[in-house]
């Protein structure tokens, strides 16, 4: 099966990649930018800016069935279809082709193509603080992170700065500043929570999500139309994505070699230097088995993905797992809880409105166990994500009586304003939570199936109930009528930020990854995607990750450049 | 209308009447429904709607061909139950209109038409009250909100619902995050 057209010399790269989607896409730039002659791998199809969005410019009366998934679709992607509609379809795997194996219920949501998720996330950017970062530490939970804010914190600016994201400084120990933009607007009804928040709480505050959404042009993009239809790809630029900035900067050097359509099944040890020597790739359109090979190799295949290709790549070295001699590769996944939250009408304002489609909302950031001894049934924190609106007709359908003109006239009409919001929870990382790989179970490549075993726990669960009880206290408050908790209870993965498989730490007994993201065991691998995680803080994880991956690179290079690796 | 096409249509009436039995004469929820069958009720559909969202200074349902969205999702997109319940539902407005007017519904008259509709709305199960979308899955269930749902999303999905029976702001280049409601203003077609 192996190509023998292709010498070695010419499969040989001063860097591999593997996985084009945020963190990848990072990885690409900034070695391709150091001068590396980069080989960027990616299992999907090429998406390209602007050109690969059909849906971007549709009306809501070009989709035939609206944004609703036909039963066809909802049976053949049980877990996909719970995400996408069919605006975004295209940017996610199809579930009955690409099957994984769930212990327990876990969405495992996917877009294998050049951009990966990149395309469709929720462009939230937080950095994490030495709260989280001394947490584990602290708590005597799994392991200690081996960086602190400090290390990160230039990183952060960085990123910030290339990729563009608006928000307000506020000036939090927990909550650091970035590098913002111009901030978007509260409308009147999420000021009115805001005011509210800031009289009766004193340790709380509401402030503009901080977005990767541009409020002015930048970096050739944008500025953002406040459209919010952000998943189906801009092609205004208005948003950060691998496919809109960081692949075409990178392809810019003349250092990129990007290969879609390939699947990396393997990597390679090489017994005698001790690192890796390279990665075994089926190319899915000819089916074609490949090896390429480079210095220095960056994996960044998402969490699950990244963790399954470790275990998958065993040799004599290593009969667990590339890298694996901590046995913790595939334990310790975790994923934000955001099922708990509250609801609430307010029957005043009425004189005001907004113009546009704002795409993002607001943020209480973190207000729990911020100091120790507080004495709280759980520990660690969440931060509050919610948005503020007038009912139009998609929520006034399920709240108007009645049908003729009267209601037709209030169906069109502006109703009362309402606020949901809901809390994103830190995930605490349990050893039991894991992925394995099936043993009989093969994929149409011949690959072991994934298993994955997760489940939020008792700190998890009852951090849900103080959500609940914080959110509707802040809207009850705020003057809200008919405040309604809630609990989706949606399973493990369905806020997609799932992490932790192949964690950093400072010992090799009990982690895989080093301060720098580097393996312990093999010297040349770095990690830089969400598997990387200690911990999971509350924070949306992004932005950590492009920090890490930038850090990374960095640190790589120097490396090589001082032969040490 | 001339005579022709008005024996025309009691003849394509009278079939569908036919037809119709066939349909509804599925009990078990979970049997397939014929989408030729369903399709020969769109007329019905039709009135509906438009008695839900009817034309007034802005198009109605019927204007903006909501019938044809409410079948094409029902049957592409919606579970076997709901489309089951959703044609028992069109067999008691026919039956009901039958009974009480000796017609069919689409022949009845305008108030016979509201009388017959409000029969149904009142006896769709429950009624609303104020509740967010968390609750969805609760809904949705009997014919009525079936059809009410689908109406509302399909007249406000459409073109003439989205621009005229609403406000459709395309590409809103800005956003304008406090601005006083002017008279009579719209509400925004998109999120």
């Amino acid at each position: 099966m192996y190509n023998s057209n292709k010498t070695k010399e010419l499969n040989t790269y001063d860097a591999i990649v593997i996985g084009s989607g945020i963190s990848g896409g990072w990885a690409a730039m900034e070695l391709c930018k150091k001068g590396f002659k980069t080989l960027l791998l990616e299992r999907g199809r090429n998406v390209e800016h602007i050109v690969d969005y059909p849906t971007a410019n549709l009306n809501p009366w070009d989709f035939k069935y609206g944004l609703n998934n036909t039963l066809k679709d909802r049976e053949a992607d049980p877990v996909q279809s719970n995400t996408y509609n069919p605006s975004t379809k295209h940017f996610f795997v199809s579930d009955a082709e690409h099957p994984y194996i769930q212990e327990q219920p876990f969405d495992w949501v996917r877009g294998y193509q050049v951009g990966g998720r990149s395309l469709v996330w929720g462009r939230q950017c937080y950095r994490m603080s030495d709260l989280d970062f001394e947490a584990n530490l602290k708590d005597g939970i799994a392991v200690d992170w081996p960086i602190r804010y400090k290390d990160l914190a230039p990183w952060y600016s960085y990123v910030e700065s290339f990729i563009g994201v608006s928000g307000q400084k506020e000036n939090l120990a927990h909550l650091p500043d970035g590098e913002f933009l111009p901030a978007m607007e509260l409308n009147y009804i999420e000021k009115h929570l805001g005011d509210s928040i800031k009289k009766n709480e004193h340790n709380r505050l509401l402030t503009i999500a901080r977005v990767a959404n541009l409020t002015r042009g930048w970096d050739h993009r944008g500025p953002c139309q406040n459209r919010n239809l952000c998943e189906r790809g801009c092609p205004f630029g208005g948003y950060f994505s691998s496919n809109s900035s960081t692949i075409p900067a990178a392809v810019a050097t003349g250092n990129l070699t990007l290969r879609p359509f390939s699947i990396v099944t393997e990597i390679l040890y090489d017994e005698q230097r001790q690192m890796a020597k390279g990665v075994r790739v089926i190319d899915t359109l000819s089916n074609e088995v490949y090896e390429f090979y480079s210095k220095i190799l960056f994996i960044n295949a998402s969490t699950i993905a990244t963790a399954s290709l470790l275990l998958n790549s065993v040799s004599s070295r290593f009969p667990n797992g590339f890298g694996n001699d901590s046995e913790q590769v595939g334990h310790n996944l975790m994923d934000h809880h955001s099922s708990a939250g509250a609801y609430g009408v307010h029957d005043q304002f009425k004189d005001y409105y907004y113009k546009g489609r704002r795409p993002c909302g607001f943020l209480i950031p973190r207000y729990r166990n911020l100091k120790d001894g507080e004495n709280l049934n759980f520990k660690r924190g969440y931060n509050i994500q919610g948005h503020g609106e007038r009912m139009e007709w998609q929520d006034l359908s399920y709240n108007l009586n009645g049908f003729g003109k009267d209601f037709k006239k209030q169906l069109t009409t502006p109703g009362d304003w309402t606020v949901w919001m809901a809390g994103w929870g830190e995930c605490l990382p349990y050893f039991e939570n894991q992925i394995t790989l099936d043993k009989i179970q093969k994929d149409k490549w011949g690959l072991p199936l994934v298993k994955i075993d997760f489940s939020f726990a008792e700190n998890e669960n009852k951090m849900m109930i103080d959500i609940q009880q914080t959110s509707a206290e802040m809207l009850e408050g705020a003057g809200f009528k008919d405040v309604e908790m809630f609990n989706y209870k949606k399973s493990g993965g369905s806020t997609v930020h799932e992490m932790g498989t192949a964690r950093m730490g400072h010992d090799p007994r009990t982690s895989v990854l080093n301060k720098f993201n580097q393996m312990h065991n093999a010297k040349n691998v770095f990690i830089t995607d969400g598997s990387a995680m200690t911990s999971s803080s509350c924070q949306n994880p992004s932005l950590t990750y492009m920090a890490l991956t930038a850090r990374a690179c960095e640190f790589a290079y120097q490396q090589l450049k001082n032969g040490k690796l | 209308m001339n005579r022709r096409s008005y024996f025309k249509r009691i003849l394509v009436l009278g079939a569908l009447g036919g037809a119709s039995f066939s349909i509804f004469k599925w009990k078990e929820l979970t049997r397939q429904v014929d989408p030729v069958l369903l399709w020969s009720k769109k007329d019905l559909v039709a009135e509906l709607s438009e008695i839900i969202i009817p034309e007034t200074d802005t198009p109605g349902a019927k204007s903006a061909n909501v019938a044809d969205y409410i079948i094409k999702v029902l049957i592409n997109c919606m579970d076997i139950k709901k489309q089951n319940k959703f044609c028992s539902g069109l067999e008691l407005v026919e039956s009901h209109s039958m009974r009480n007017y000796g017609k069919s519904f689409l022949n009845c008259s305008d108030q016979e038409k509201q009388t017959v509709f409000e029969y149904i709305a009142n006896h769709s199960g429950f009624s609303y009250r104020i509740l967010n979308r968390i609750n969805k899955k609760i809904f949705g269930e009997s014919f009525f909100i079936t059809l009410k749902d689908l109406t509302i999303e399909g007249y406000c999905m459409s073109k003439p619902g989205a621009t005229q029976g609403l406000a459709y702001d395309y590409i809103p280049g800005n956003f304008e995050a406090c601005i006083k409601l002017k008279p009579n203003q719209k509400s925004w077609a998109t999120k």
